[in-house]
């Protein structure tokens, strides 16, 4: 997996690439944290790229959203790669998130 | 900025009570329907970090357990949780009995730890309890339930549910008929991503979802090396059935025959419900083999100890119901894994990030190749130690909770639109 990121006015814009796993978690939470902990206003994650992601790395990316909301700051996903589509669907969570792009629209709308 | 679904913005009503962060919306209490310990019924673990673990989620005011009756005295307690034991491995009332102390009790949601097996291993029993999700959403009560396994999967002959082809038929049809019934409840939660796509296609659900086991505890790294002294074989479960240790022991005669002569093999955990007695008999079969450690029941814990012994642990089974509850825990230790190619489990286990070596099932010197390929390379056993580490601790049970409270708040939100 790779990290690259960039400032954008006053939030930053980071794009995951390649394989999003257990083992990619820890880097992408230290990531997170240290933008958290710059004052960053809005994280911006490009998922184009990401060509396989586990329930692992979905529990990362909540857990970065938590994060991020519990500080004030806006986090979105933008751009979902099949197989990140694939893993909200299959979870059902996408509504945990605030998804620029291809956002998620699986049968899982129909829990009740 | 709207609350975020799973922000942590508690807060306390005058009465000391939790309200939810969400304007109109009131601290949810969550029924559970489990096995826990120190009742020894299956997913009595699980059902215990589960009912744990959603006591603390900041959106929950109270947990009500619907426990079993068990000869094992009264469910363990935990904080923020309260019991109604309410229902007894195979018996026939559990259905009612279970409804009565739901609509006593009176709590927003019930999620289920269930497999199919959970209320019995006679089927009029058995089957009969996994109707109650479905009755409680006809009821109005929503229903979650979290399915461990699913009965497409299981050998229904290896698996010791059934004698000949014919009922072997039967017992297919009638998994399959309350595999639908289960699916009747609001939501079915299973653990592998490929059981929410089975359960899409072959029984068109569209309430099926994935939420990954969890890890019991946050823990912290393990250690990767074995103790000194005599390198253990651990294998750990409920035996019998389908998972049974004739091969193992087989195997392991092999690895002491091949000059591996600093062994030992530790067989923990106690017989299956099913086939009480099993574990006695292998003794007496194997009793001239030296090395050979039955722990008999292992208490939760004293669990970490005992796989933290292990050079390798083994899952000697002829048949499975998906990934293994075991596995997870030896991931959890850091173990390394030798584990059988039955089916898509090798793929089930590697979506989940596991690595292990593997051998054919029922094959004692294919394991015994596996588990010497762990023994004689201390490189590779770490290496697997490290990845099903990875793999086990991906998700705490702590997130995953909020998973399914999240859901039972959308299931909510819709009813009450309906309304």
């Amino acid at each position: 997996m790779q990290i690259n990121g960039e400032r954008h006015d006053n939030g930053h814009r980071i794009a995951v690439t390649g394989r999003f796993d257990a083992h990619e978690t820890t880097e992408f939470r230290g990531y997170i944290e240290d933008l958290l902990a710059q004052g960053s206003r809005r994280i911006r994650i490009d998922l184009s790229k990401v060509n396989f992601i586990d329930s692992s790395a979905l529990a990362a990316l909540l857990h970065a959203s938590r994060a991020a909301a519990n500080a004030g700051v806006e986090f979105v996903l933008a751009d979902l790669s099949d197989p990140v589509r694939v893993i909200f669907e299959l979870t059902a969570l996408d509504q945990a998130f605030t998804i620029e792009g291809a956002a998620t629209s699986g049968p899982v709308g129909q829990l009740a | 900025m709207p609350p975020h679904p799973l922000a942590s913005t508690e807060r306390t009503g005058p009465a000391g009570r939790r309200t939810s962060a969400v304007p109109g919306r009131s601290a949810l209490r969550i029924g559970v329907v489990t096995a826990l310990p120190p009742g020894r019924n299956s997913l009595n673990e699980f059902g215990f970090h589960l009912v744990k673990h959603l006591a603390t989620v900041h959106e929950t005011a109270e947990v009500v357990v619907y426990a079993d009756e068990t000869d094992a005295g009264p469910p363990a307690t935990l904080a923020g949780a309260r019991n109604v034991a309410c229902w007894k491995f195979n018996d026939v009332g559990n259905l009612w009995r279970i409804v009565g102390a739901v609509r006593a009790t009176k709590p927003d949601a019930v999620i289920f730890n269930l497999q199919f097996a959970t209320f019995g291993d006679q089927r009029v029993a058995g089957g009969l309890g996994l109707l109650t999700p479905a009755v409680l959403r006809m009821l109005g009560v929503p229903s979650v339930v979290i399915l461990h396994n699913l009965s497409d999967n299981v050998d229904m002959r290896d698996a010791g549910f059934a004698g000949n082809r014919a009922t072997a038929w039967l017992m297919r049809t009638a998994g399959k008929a309350l595999t639908r019934a289960l699916l009747r409840a609001n939501l079915v939660a299973v653990t592998i991503p490929r059981y929410v796509e089975l359960l899409n296609t072959r029984y068109g659900a569209r309430n099926a979802v994935l939420a990954p086991h969890g890890s019991f505890e946050e823990l912290a790294m393990p250690s990767f090396d074995v103790p000194p002294g005599k390198r253990r074989i651990l294998a750990f479960g409920k035996w019998g059935t389908y998972k049974t240790v004739d091969t193992l022991v087989e195997a392991y005669q092999e690895l002491l025959r091949t000059g591996h002569d600093d062994l030992e093999l530790v067989i923990g955990g106690s017989d299956s419900p099913n086939s009480p007695g099993y574990l006695d008999s292998v003794a007496k079969r194997y009793a001239d083999v030296p090395g050979i450690v039955y722990t008999g029941y292992v208490a939760e814990d004293d669990v970490p100890a005992l796989f933290r012994s292990a050079s390798v642990v083994a899952f000697p089974y002829t048949s499975t119901t998906g990934s293994s509850g075991v596995l997870h825990q030896a991931g959890e230790y850091g173990r390394a894994v030798a584990l059988p190619r039955i089916g898509d489990f090798v793929e089930i286990i590697e979506e989940e990030g596991f690595r292990g070596t593997y051998f054919e099932p029922g094959d004692p010197v294919s394991l015994a190749g596996a588990m010497a390929e762990v023994l004689d390379d201390d490189e590779l056993r770490e290496d697997l130690g490290r990845r099903n580490f990875a793999a086990a601790t991906g998700i705490p049970m702590s997130e995953v909770v909020q998973w399914h409270v999240m859901h039972i708040n959308r299931i909510l939100q819709q009813q009450r639109s309906r309304r």
